[in-house]
Formats: C-alpha cells, sequence, structure tokens
C-alpha cells in the first residue's frame, strides 16, 4: 500500500509541475486550428509520458526500451500487448507524434480523456470501421502514428488475451508497415485494481516491422493477426524471463 | 455431394484462408472463443464460403446464429440441399 501511495504521490506532484510549466503553451494552442492544436497537444502529451516514465516513477521503476525495429521508422501501427494501465504512458518511449485507440471509458475521463479527445486519439467504441479507416489514413497522412492495444482490454497478468482483427484488416488496407511492441515486468505496476504491488525493471520492446509487402504473405488479416500475436507472445514470455533471471535494481 | 465432403470443402477455406490447422477443425469448435475470430473475421469467412460454394449469405439470418464449427456445416448443408444446382458445380 505505502508503495502505491508514494508512486501516485510522485505521479501527481510530477502532473502538478508539468501542469504549471506546459500550463502556458496548452492554452496558446486553444486558439489554434484544429489540426495544429491536435499536434501541439499530442507533442504535450508525448512529453508529459516520457516525464512521467523516466522522471517521475524512476525512483521506484526502471523502464528499458530496447528498438529492434532496425532502420528509420516509418508512420505506422504500433501494436502492443496490454498487460496494465501503465502501458499507455509507457508507449511514450517511441518518442513519436502518435495518436492511441483507446476504450470508451479513459477517453471520459476528466482530465486524461480531455487531453486525449484535444490530442485526436481514437475512441474505438465510436465509430465503425470506414470511420476508423478514415481517421487513421488522415493521421496517417500527417505523419502520425497510431498505438493499439489488440487485446482490448488488461491481461492483468503475463498472459496474453486474444487480439481483434480490425487494426489488422485497416493495416492491411491503408498499406501501412506494423511495429509489434512488447511490454514486460508492468502486470503488477499497477494490478487492474490500480495497486503498485512492487518496484522494479519494466522492459519495452519493439520488434521488426512487418511492411504490407509482407503482409500481403498473408492470406487474411486472421492470420496476420495470429501471427503477430505469436510474435509478441514469444518476445514477452523471453523478456519474462530476462527479467526473472536478472536481479536488476531500479536505478542501477 | 456428401457431407463429408462439404465439411472437407469448408474446413479447406479455414486452413487457406485462416491458416488453422486441419486437426484443430473438429465440429465442436467454438468459432468465437476456440479460434478467436471476430465479427471482421466472419466476413472474410461469409466471403470465402460464398466464393467456395457459389451461394449468397448475405441477407441469411442463419448466419447470426453460428456459434460452432458444427453451426457452418449444418448452414452450408441446408443451403445445399435447397440449391442442388450449385453445389452440382463442385468439384468433387
Amino acid at each position: 500500500m505505502w508503495l502505491s501511495i508514494l508512486i501516485y504521490s510522485l505521479l501527481v506532484l510530477s502532473s502538478l509541475l508539468f501542469c504549471l510549466i506546459f500550463g502556458l503553451p496548452y492554452l496558446l494552442s486553444l486558439a489554434l486550428p484544429e489540426r495544429l492544436r491536435g499536434r501541439v497537444i499530442r507533442y504535450i502529451i508525448l512529453v508529459y509520458g516520457r516525464m512521467i516514465v523516466y522522471v517521475a516513477m524512476r525512483p521506484c521503476i526502471r523502464v528499458r526500451f530496447e528498438d529492434l525495429s532496425g532502420g528509420q521508422r516509418r508512420p505506422g501501427i504500433y501494436v502492443f500487448n496490454h498487460r496494465s494501465s501503465s502501458d499507455p504512458f509507457l508507449v511514450s518511449v517511441l518518442g513519436e507524434e502518435i495518436v492511441q485507440i483507446v476504450n470508451g471509458w479513459p477517453m471520459r475521463l476528466k482530465f486524461y480523456g480531455y487531453f486525449a479527445r484535444l490530442g485526436e486519439y481514437i475512441d474505438s467504441t465510436a465509430g465503425d470501421y470506414a470511420s476508423f479507416a478514415a481517421q487513421i489514413r488522415m493521421l496517417n497522412e500527417r505523419g502520425v502514428s497510431i498505438v493499439a492495444f489488440p487485446e482490448g482490454t488488461r491481461s492483468g497478468g503475463r498472459h496474453m488475451n486474444a487480439f481483434r482483427s480490425g487494426i489488422f484488416h485497416l493495416a492491411r488496407e491503408l498499406r501501412l508497415p506494423i511495429y509489434p511492441g512488447c511490454i514486460a515486468g508492468n502486470e503488477e505496476m499497477p494490478t487492474r485494481r490500480f495497486k503498485f504491488k512492487k518496484s522494479g525493471t519494466i522492459m519495452v520492446r519493439l520488434l521488426p516491422p512487418i511492411l504490407p509487402a509482407e503482409q500481403d504473405q498473408f492470406p487474411s488479416a486472421y492470420a496476420l493477426k495470429i501471427a503477430v500475436h505469436r510474435r509478441i507472445r514469444q518476445e514477452t514470455a523471453k523478456m519474462d524471463k530476462e527479467l526473472d533471471d536478472a536481479v536488476i535494481q531500479p536505478g542501477k | 455431394m456428401t457431407r463429408d465432403r462439404l465439411i472437407e470443402l469448408i474446413n479447406q477455406i479455414f486452413v487457406d484462408q485462416f491458416e488453422l490447422e486441419p486437426e484443430e477443425l473438429t465440429p465442436e469448435k467454438r468459432i468465437f472463443e476456440d479460434f478467436a475470430l471476430d465479427s471482421l473475421d466472419i466476413v472474410d469467412l461469409i466471403t470465402g464460403l460464398q466464393r467456395k460454394f457459389g451461394i449468397s449469405l448475405r441477407d441469411n439470418k442463419d448466419v447470426q446464429q453460428i456459434r460452432t464449427l458444427q453451426d457452418i456445416y449444418d448452414l452450408v448443408e441446408k443451403l445445399a440441399r435447397d440449391n442442388p444446382d450449385l453445389i452440382a458445380k463442385l468439384p468433387e
């Protein structure tokens, strides 16, 4: 319990500090046209996420990011496994302008939901396939990548739930690269009940992309989905083992 | 055309389109839970069935009742009985 109190205190304090620093740019952005405002807000969200991941949680949680994607990344679709509510913060390690596809309830949160809406985040519960395709195409043309958690909900453990197919249909239709991403170590940071049960290391690993030409080799979006699920599942199992084997102290 | 042949052709769609292993394809398997197909995949499945059997499933209400592989076998068999001309064109 004390760990949760400590971490949430750090989060609140750093958020307040962040609001003081970025309050003025945020207010100025409200006067901008929608498209430009979205860009400014996404940049603010990115800096906020990185501050939470690399500064605010640092006394208790260390985050290691490994980019195995090779070469320069172009805007596409990042597909991550989803164990914990810390995942949407952890994707800030990518260091690029992104829009996340999120469930309805986070979009309705007072603080995070407000900024998510301003940042043109996509509510997976509001819209149909055609409207998502149009949104993603438009964002991609502006150089914005999409982050999706196709499990749809947090697994809360080391297992992975089945993927939904929508994002894989969209990737094939829009000819976008898929970047499989793996997050391990955060299944109790925090738990599904938002409690931090331990401190330690979280690993984020980006795997080589599946480019449109490779996606064409799959007979269906379903087959692509199953292949991506398998790659992430195998890699997160390796990462779990690495975390179990290595005694990695925070701050080292 | 025998029921066995119909089952074989249906299973072939699952193997070709969804890369499932033939030994996984047993009648009691639930297509949503066991194979993790979702509504968009079902659209692909319907397209595959229509293409393979030359039948239209667009307005077929029974499609919405499909839960297991057995349900698909039964549906296609029923349609085969109703459309002997179309099914006759299938390779034996």
